[in-house]
């Protein structure tokens, strides 16, 4: 395996466990975090393959940059919206957001 | 350092404490031993962006995760957190689809980067200073990086509103 496809392979698995957590779990806080391991294993993806692939440089560093800045917008966005939803109905369960289905 | 070397040793040691921390953030039954995993797999991700020389990426790594959606997180927790002494079932019915699931897509990406051969070549790398980096946010990557702020102000204008007591009278 070259350098490049370890560091993808680190990527994939905290994906996956990222992914795993949003699927499995069911405090949505808990959710939100499991979401910020998926950013950020598609940001060591990105940083990865920018460092190890040339062509259009710095697009990586770029996109992991953006990347970051709205993580930081959704993680505040979605916990305002778990604290509102905890000031209605007392519960960060998931399945109390099931109200919001039309 | 020159560029694209990979230190095994480093690696594996960063590599596994990114996932213990991230398996931590999943597994854990308490929420706020997962929020500290959390903030330590922040922190093993930072530690893997200064092994890919990209180090303002682990520098806004810590100030951003580290500092900032951490503190974030703890915030909603501690908001939230009246459980009633509760912490019965806090894996949904999913779980048991869920789990095999998430091992069949990461075999299902592996297999895609092993067949389309993007991960062959060799070890080269960049090594983007400070100065390009910001070259290329204020020149080419103009218009998004106003979009960004853009969104920010936004995302923050409307969290608050959201999470605004609503009717403020009744305080």
């Amino acid at each position: 395996m070259t350098a490049l496809e370890w560091w993808l392979a680190l990527s994939i698995m905290l994906f996956c466990i990222g992914a795993f957590g949003v699927l499995a779990r069911r405090n949505v806080i808990l959710i939100v975090m499991s979401l910020e391991l998926m950013l950020n294993a598609v940001n060591i993806a990105l940083v990865a393959i920018a460092n190890f692939r040339t062509g259009s440089p710095g697009a990586g560093i770029m996109f992991s940059l953006f990347i970051i800045t709205l993580a930081a917008a959704e993680v505040a966005i979605g916990l305002a919206i778990v604290v509102a939803n905890y000031r209605t109905h007392r519960t960060v369960q998931a399945d109390s957001f099931s109200e919001m289905k039309g | 350092m020159p560029g694209g070397d990979f230190h095994p040793v480093l690696f594996f040691i960063v590599a596994f404490w990114i996932l213990a921390c991230g398996l931590g953030v999943v597994l854990f039954r308490k929420i706020i031993y997962s929020a500290v995993a959390m903030i330590f797999c922040f922190l093993g991700v930072a530690f893997a962006y200064a092994l890919l020389n990209a180090a303002l990426v682990a520098i806004i790594q810590v100030l951003v995760y580290v500092g900032a959606i951490s503190i974030v997180v703890m915030f909603a927790i501690m908001l939230t957190e009246a459980q009633h002494g509760r912490y019965g079932l806090f894996f949904n019915r999913q779980t048991v689809f869920a789990a095999p699931l998430a091992v069949a897509g990461a075999l299902v990406v592996a297999a895609a980067i092993v067949s389309s051969g993007v991960a062959g070549v060799g070890d080269v790398s960049l090594n983007l200073s400070l100065r390009e980096v910001s070259k290329l946010i204020f020149n080419y990557y103009v218009l998004p990086f106003e979009l960004v702020s853009l969104v920010l102000l936004a995302a923050m204008v409307g969290a608050i509103l959201l999470a605004r007591q609503e009717g403020g009278e009744r305080r």
